[in-house]
């Protein structure tokens, strides 16, 4: 008796303990009225607006502006200004001429002008970090006046979509860059932006609060402060969204849309993106050096049960190499039908001998889209004769492997979305030909195909019209090669607070725009 | 004495040595670079060869390896691939936070396990003693993942009684700021008198806690109940029942001493179990410690962290054991005489 005695007083001592905390414990969070809170899948690594390229984006774009930001797809005007109040171009294509937007600030208090942009901008291609490419082809900025900013290419190029880049053209303060990148990591942050960074936890939460000096001036419904929270887990994700923790997540397996679309003060769907999905066929390694052969394979794949089953109808069956929603797609490309009687069809005229119809695919093992994919495919491609070894790997090993003739694989899985606005981004990034491959997992090379897109990529920025007939012909050029198996054009799924206003999807951004939103 | 831990240290750096030639190995045999990971969704080539000559990694890999170990021993263990910052200064960032949450589940692992321990042992094969044993059997059975998932359901989800994850509340750590004097958040709130952010502290520990601890606390009630059976069964323990002496002074005075010893190497081990076992705690709870860490710079194959935290967490734990095993001598003085 005396034993059970003391075997409750442990327990109840234990209890009273937990009681006790829970009693003087802060009760769940009711974010204040005038706090919108994200829950992000990681911690913002690099603060460093010259040479951040990851998640950054969702603290960038609200802290940095670039010079012009671009429009979700359909809207009225392509572009709206940012930093820059308007801009022209040359007729020969090599001179654009900002016009900058006067009585900005940044955040430290100094004065945005041409100067401070050129700095800027020099130092984000200095650093060679990030995306600093998409600079690649400047070859002066000269900063005419206070607020005129000239800059020279040495080819014609569509500078209007590069200023928009997500990544790398990010305005900010001279003081902070010459503070440098370890001034930045530590959680510094100097833009111009409609919010300022208040504090970083480090793998808890960035806060973000208004900068009441913003040129864009605030409204009474807009948002005080943001809070970018880390939250790892998609399950607890949705726990905050639930209980009103979070007013946006950013993680919704596709099995918990319905879930959320039960709550009533809740709402998940899908938006558009520019990323797509495709298996690249490698065309220097046999038997997939034959055309005919890859034809034959992009007959095996089964489009629309990998759409609307593998991804419960969150992408669509893609046309071709540059996602539908993005300009510049060829409407009028014919994508491979499944059709297992053509591809047999084709195996044969192929002419290789069907003891060598053995081919191997490379995909993220952790993926379950790729993996159920390539089960699929391995099972059509059966049916036709053809065998599927499967090598799934982390993307560090497959991409290590494939770069490598000897050591690629004939099918390899990858997803691809542009850093800045430009079809180019997909048929420069996966196609045109490299001395030494690096995303050209195909091995594909093509003189034909690499004059019309450089030509293409030439006029973009001055003829845009003349610009999108040609990547329509390389886009067919990559069809009739065969040189993929184009298969998805992804959707993005969101979850949020159905009282927030102001959400717009944007597939040029992962990020939302917070000074936008109210409640 | 002084011979014993002089020899104890030496070993200890030859198993440090021992750690560190092994994940070295692991880490650069391992297919697939880390350094293309690092530099974004579509780094150059340029870029790629840039970054790996400011990270040593196209010298031999002999060369890499006494290049790190001279550094390692200067207390520089390189810059992560991954957060850009020195390895050692996130370790150290991180460390508190994985301190605070360890240190309170074996705190509470011993008061309620040792005691449920000796219950079980002093009542076999009584109803108190299944439900203990059962108890203790659940605890060893239920993933870790599982224990701390339900919890949240219910605590957080059903009930809202106490926070889902994190260490504090935001609104409370910015209304509410304190001096992070420790990164201990309840000693620095104590200390710095902010009862608003001492509650909220505690109440985003009650969870991750509980959960930590439960998985070794049948570990403890375990060996517990073994050893005070073991002991029980001793002659000079029937001596002093025959004595007449209470059962209190028998137990608790006569009977737990002599299971001091190894109840103490249980708790060191438990320690060093729960240290890895926060792996999994702090990234349900979103926790920013060393796990959540850890689990970054392995998926992403941050090998300078990843052997970073390899020997910081090796280090503590040969240390812990280091701790217990001098205690040995504080507590059983037959050793001491020896």
């Amino acid at each position: 008796m005396r034993h059970f005695k003391t075997l409750t007083k442990s327990v109840t001592a234990t209890f009273l303990v937990i009681v006790a905390s829970m009693l003087f414990a802060s009760s769940a969070v009711q974010a204040a009225s005038k706090t919108f809170t994200y829950a992000m899948y990681g911690d913002v690594k690099d603060w460093d607006p010259a040479s951040a390229f990851s998640l950054e984006v969702m603290m960038l774009a609200n802290v940095y502006e670039p010079l012009v930001w671009y429009n979700p797809p359909g809207s009225k005007e392509q572009f709206t200004p940012a930093l820059a109040s308007s801009w022209s171009v040359s007729d020969d294509g090599l001179t654009w001429t900002f016009k900058l937007r006067k009585n900005v600030k940044f955040h430290d208090g100094e004065a945005f002008d041409a100067k401070a942009a050129k700095g800027a901008l020099d130092r984000t291609i200095s650093m060679k970090k990030g995306a600093y490419y998409i600079w690649s082809s400047v070859e002066s900025i000269t900063a005419v006046d206070s607020y005129t900013l000239v800059i020279k290419t040495k080819t014609p190029q569509p500078l209007d979509l590069v200023a928009s880049s997500q990544y790398g053209a990010y305005i900010y303060s001279p003081k902070a860059a010459e503070k440098g990148a370890d001034w930045f990591n530590q959680g510094n942050a100097a833009g111009t932006g409609p919010y300022k960074v208040r504090q970083w936890d480090k793998a808890q939460q960035v806060v973000l609060e208004k900068n009441a000096d913003y040129w864009g001036g605030w409204t009474d419904s807009n948002f005080d402060r943001v809070i970018l929270k880390v939250v790892t887990e998609n399950s607890t994700q949705l726990q905050m969204l639930k209980a009103g923790e979070a007013q946006y997540i950013s993680l919704v397996p596709a099995d918990m849309v319905e879930s959320v679309n039960q709550e009533s003060k809740l709402s998940a769907y899908a938006v558009p993106s520019w990323k797509n999905s495709q298996f690249l066929i490698n065309t220097q390694k046999a038997p997939t050096d034959n055309k005919k052969f890859r034809q034959a394979l992009t007959h095996l794949w089964d489009y629309d049960t990998v759409v609307k089953d593998i991804y419960a109808g969150y992408a669509e069956v893609a046309r071709g190499p540059v996602p539908a929603t993005m300009w510049g797609h060829n409407s009028a490309i014919k994508a491979p039908s499944f059709d297992l009687n053509k591809a047999k069809q084709l195996l044969i005229e192929s002419g290789v001998t069907p003891s060598e119809w053995n081919v191997s695919m490379a995909y993220i093992g952790t993926s379950e889209a790729y993996k159920n994919s390539a089960l699929l495919f391995q099972e059509n491609a059966r049916q036709a004769g053809v065998t599927v070894e499967l090598l799934p790997g982390t993307w560090s090993n497959i991409w290590d492997k494939a770069k490598n003739l000897e050591t690629a694989p004939n099918l390899q899985s990858m997803t691809w979305w542009p850093t800045y606005a430009t079809p180019n981004d997909w048929l420069i990034g996966l196609f045109r030909t490299e001395k030494k491959a690096l995303f050209n997992l195909s091995h594909y090379s093509n003189p034909e195909f690499d004059k019309v897109l450089n030509k293409g990529v030439e006029l973009e920025g001055s003829n845009r019209k003349k610009a999108i007939q040609l990547y329509g012909e390389a886009q067919q050029i990559l069809m009739d090669d065969a040189v993929a198996i184009f298969y998805a054009d992804i959707k993005r799924r969101v979850a949020r607070d159905s009282g927030i206003k102001g959400l717009q999807a944007n597939p040029a951004y992962d990020a939302v725009f917070f000074h936008k939103l109210s409640r | 004495m002084r011979r014993y831990v002089v020899k104890r240290l030496l070993m200890m750096v030859g198993i440090l040595l021992g750690v560190l030639i092994i994940t070295f190995a692991l880490s650069r045999l391992l297919p697939g670079s880390p350094i293309e990971m690092m530099l974004g969704h579509r780094p150059t080539q340029e870029q790629i060869d840039l970054a790996r000559e400011e990270f040593g990694l196209d010298k031999p890999i002999p060369v890499q390896f006494i290049n790190y170990v001279s550094s390692a021993v200067q207390g520089d263990f390189g810059i992560s691939l991954r957060t850009h910052r020195p390895v050692l200064e996130d370790l150290l960032g991180r460390m508190a936070a994985t301190f605070e949450l360890t240190t309170l589940a074996v705190i509470l692992v011993v008061i309620v396990g040792i005691p449920l321990g000796i219950l079980s042992a002093v009542r076999q094969n009584t109803l108190e003693d299944h439900i203990t044993r059962t108890f203790s059997i659940a605890g060893m059975a239920l993933p870790m993942f599982l224990v701390g998932m339900v919890l949240q359901m219910t605590f957080y989800g059903w009930l809202h009684w106490l926070p889902l994850q994190g260490r504090m509340n935001v609104e409370v750590l910015l209304d509410y700021p304190f001096e992070k004097y420790t990164g201990i958040y309840l000693i620095d709130t104590l200390v710095t008198g902010q009862w608003q952010a001492f509650k909220s502290a505690a109440s985003h520990l009650v969870l991750p806690v509980l959960t930590l601890a439960l998985a070794s606390l049948s570990v403890v009630i375990r060996m517990t109940r073994n050893t005070m059976v073991e002991v029980l069964n001793e002659d000079y323990i029937r001596t002093a029942r025959a004595y007449g002496l209470s059962r209190r002074l028998i137990y608790y005075r006569y009977a737990l001493k002599a299971t001091l010893i190894p109840m103490m190497t249980v708790v060191g081990l438990t320690y060093g179990f729960l240290l890895g076992g926060s792996v999994v705690v702090e990234f349900i709870f979103d926790w920013p410690g060393l796990g959540g860490y850890v689990v970054g710079a392995i998926t992403q194959n941050d090998f300078p962290a990843v052997m970073g935290v390899t020997l910081f967490l090796a280090t503590i734990y040969l240390g812990v054991n280091l701790i217990v095993d001098l205690l040995y001598f504080v507590v059983d003085p037959r050793l001491r005489a020896s």
